[in-house]
């Protein structure tokens, strides 16, 4: 197809209000290129920390909901139970109060998971019968973030269920669930203290950027006055600027946080693994990827906004 | 027609006022050609910019076209600037873009449609004598060159109503000669030509009625009857002939 069709259709939109002012932002950015990679570097690398943090957040909290990462109480059974009679105790176990889900695992599960563990593997090849017992592990109702209040009903719960009969022994660990939910915590603290700083500079290094532009292209501006622009006119391609610059910034800094992302990726699913969680998918969820640059297309709005209308903007000689 | 009634303006803080326009009246008929005189800091910027809506007097009244400024949103004062051509000493022609797009930028902003602007504009060089000379670079241009490029930019609209601001100022004889007699010709077809200067070659060499500023108040008016009240009467023929 030729392109002389496009070309007339790109000149004939560069000279109607919306495209002049999205020709004005181009040629804005394309005329000081060495400027302009520099600003989308910095922005690029502001917003890509951000994002990794994202990226880090919700691989982590698809981890903490894992059963392995969930409060969960396990119940040893009597050997002397079958599993038939072991996997009723469970289905009856999950209607109690408090109790939110409960799992049986089979003398053999149990034999299979260890058999699978390189210490305790060869040990039990050795032994004739399976010596373990069947098991139920019970996940409680959703608990409060209070470690005191947690621990007291996970507390009354232990209690109960050691009171029933056919229940050998009854073995719960919240301390290192409460410290990795507590690690968990502040790590999303952390995460959104920095976010909101690292915004914050993302927004004042573009409204710097099209304050300095404002300078720079005064001369044009106070032309467009002269010949009775309107404000709107007169502002649109600083606006479009901004915008281009943070929508460019948040391709960037998505394309960079998942070049990182795909680095960490081989140790990340080793601890995963560990965890009893997945492996990491190959790409963060669709809503991320489309958060990141609409994050920056927003502040690249707003931080234009602010160098044209905020306490510091550059007036035009010729207004009034 | 335009109308100053004991229109004053007077800049900078209060305490610290400097007054620009002191209590000037007159009209100027519609398809005039009028000389605005006066020493550099007499106040003929400043006159002009209130007639194109750039600065809002301290007192009195401005009518343009029979419409009172001070009645008039700011939004619309700028729409009507739209109506007016502008033309000034150092043209300010924008140089990151070539000459089409430079004369192109008063019908972009008054929303003409492109194949209005593809027929106008190279009309407009045309007329100026720079036909051809759409795809230059301003800055490649003679200073005369530059200066049509600035009228052609005034005109291309079609204003009713044009004003220019020392237009010859730092063009040579024979330039500021060309130039005028463009200005001229533009009058003829009608447009109303307020022309600030103090090059008393120019002035010398045109037989036209003239305004004559002095500290911000009008000193003098040539001939008396031009500055008269015209309200009522029709639109007067051209007020003056180029006299070489």
């Amino acid at each position: 197809m030729s392109t002389r069709p496009i070309a007339r259709l790109v000149t004939r939109l560069a000279h109607t209000h919306r495209g002049y002012a999205l020709a004005r932002s181009v040629a804005q950015l394309r005329t000081r290129p060495i400027a302009t990679t520099v600003t989308l570097s910095v922005l690029a690398l502001v917003l890509a920390l951000p994002a990794l943090l994202l990226f880090a957040d919700d691989a982590l909290g698809g981890l903490a909901q894992r059963d392995t990462m969930r409060p969960s109480v396990t119940v040893y059974l009597d050997p002397s139970l079958s599993d038939l009679q072991g996997a009723e105790r469970a289905g009856e176990l999950a209607s109690r109060p408090g109790v939110e889900s409960t799992r049986y695992l089979s003398r053999d599960e149990a034999l299979a998971t260890l058999q699978r563990s390189d210490e305790l593997g060869d040990v039990l090849g050795e032994l004739g019968d399976n010596p373990l017992p069947g098991s139920i592990v019970i996940y409680p109702d959703a608990l409060p973030d209070q470690p005191g209040e947690a621990r007291r009903r996970i507390g009354a719960l232990v209690e109960r269920l050691s009171a029933e009969p056919g229940v050998d022994q009854v073995h719960y660990d919240l301390v290192w669930v409460e410290r990795l939910g507590a690690v968990l915590s502040l790590l999303s603290i952390a995460t959104v203290l920095l976010t909101a700083l690292l915004l914050l500079t993302a927004l004042t290094v573009i409204g710097n950027t099209i304050r300095l532009e404002l300078l720079r292209r005064r001369a044009e501006r106070e032309v467009a006055d002269l010949l009775g622009a309107s404000a709107s006119f007169r502002d649109r391609p600083f606006l479009y600027t901004g915008a281009l610059f943070g929508l460019l910034a948040g391709l960037l800094a998505l394309a960079l946080s998942l070049v990182a992302r795909a680095i960490v990726k081989v140790p990340a699913d080793e601890l995963a693994t560990l965890y009893g969680g997945d492996a990491l998918p190959l790409l963060p969820p669709l809503a991320l990827l489309v958060l990141i640059p609409a994050v920056g297309l927003a502040l690249g709005i707003t931080g234009a906004l602010s160098g044209l209308y905020g306490p510091s903007r550059v007036k035009v000689r010729a207004q009034r | 027609m335009i109308t100053f009634d004991a229109v004053s303006l007077a800049y900078g803080g209060r305490g610290a006022e400097r007054s620009a326009i002191d209590r000037i009246s007159f009209d100027i008929p519609d398809g005039a050609f009028t000389f605005l005189t006066g020493r550099s800091g007499a106040g003929k910027s400043s006159l002009l910019r209130l007639i194109a809506g750039l600065e809002t007097p301290s007192s009195g009244e401005i009518h343009v076209d029979g419409v009172r400024y001070a009645s008039l949103k700011p939004r619309r004062v700028t729409a009507l600037r739209r109506r007016m051509g502008l033309i000034f000493q150092d043209n300010q022609l924008l140089l990151d873009r070539d000459v089409f797009d430079n004369v192109a930028l008063p019908l972009i902003i008054g929303r003409f449609s492109w194949s209005d602007i593809r027929r106008r504009v190279p009309m407009a060089l045309e007329r100026v004598g720079l036909g051809g000379l759409g795809g230059a670079h301003p800055a490649t241009l003679s200073g005369g060159e530059q200066q049509r490029v600035g009228i052609a930019r005034a005109l291309v609209a079609r204003p009713r109503l044009l004003l220019a601001d020392e237009p010859t100022g730092n063009l040579d004889a024979d330039m500021s000669r060309e130039i005028m007699d463009l200005l001229l010709d533009f009058n003829h077809a009608g447009v109303t030509v307020l022309l600030a200067t103090h090059d008393t070659a120019l002035l010398e060499h045109h037989d036209l009625p003239r305004l004559t500023l002095s500290n911000g108040r009008l000193a003098g008016r040539e001939p008396e009857r031009a500055a008269e009240p015209s309200h009522a009467s029709p639109s007067p023929p051209r007020t003056g002939r180029n006299r070489s």
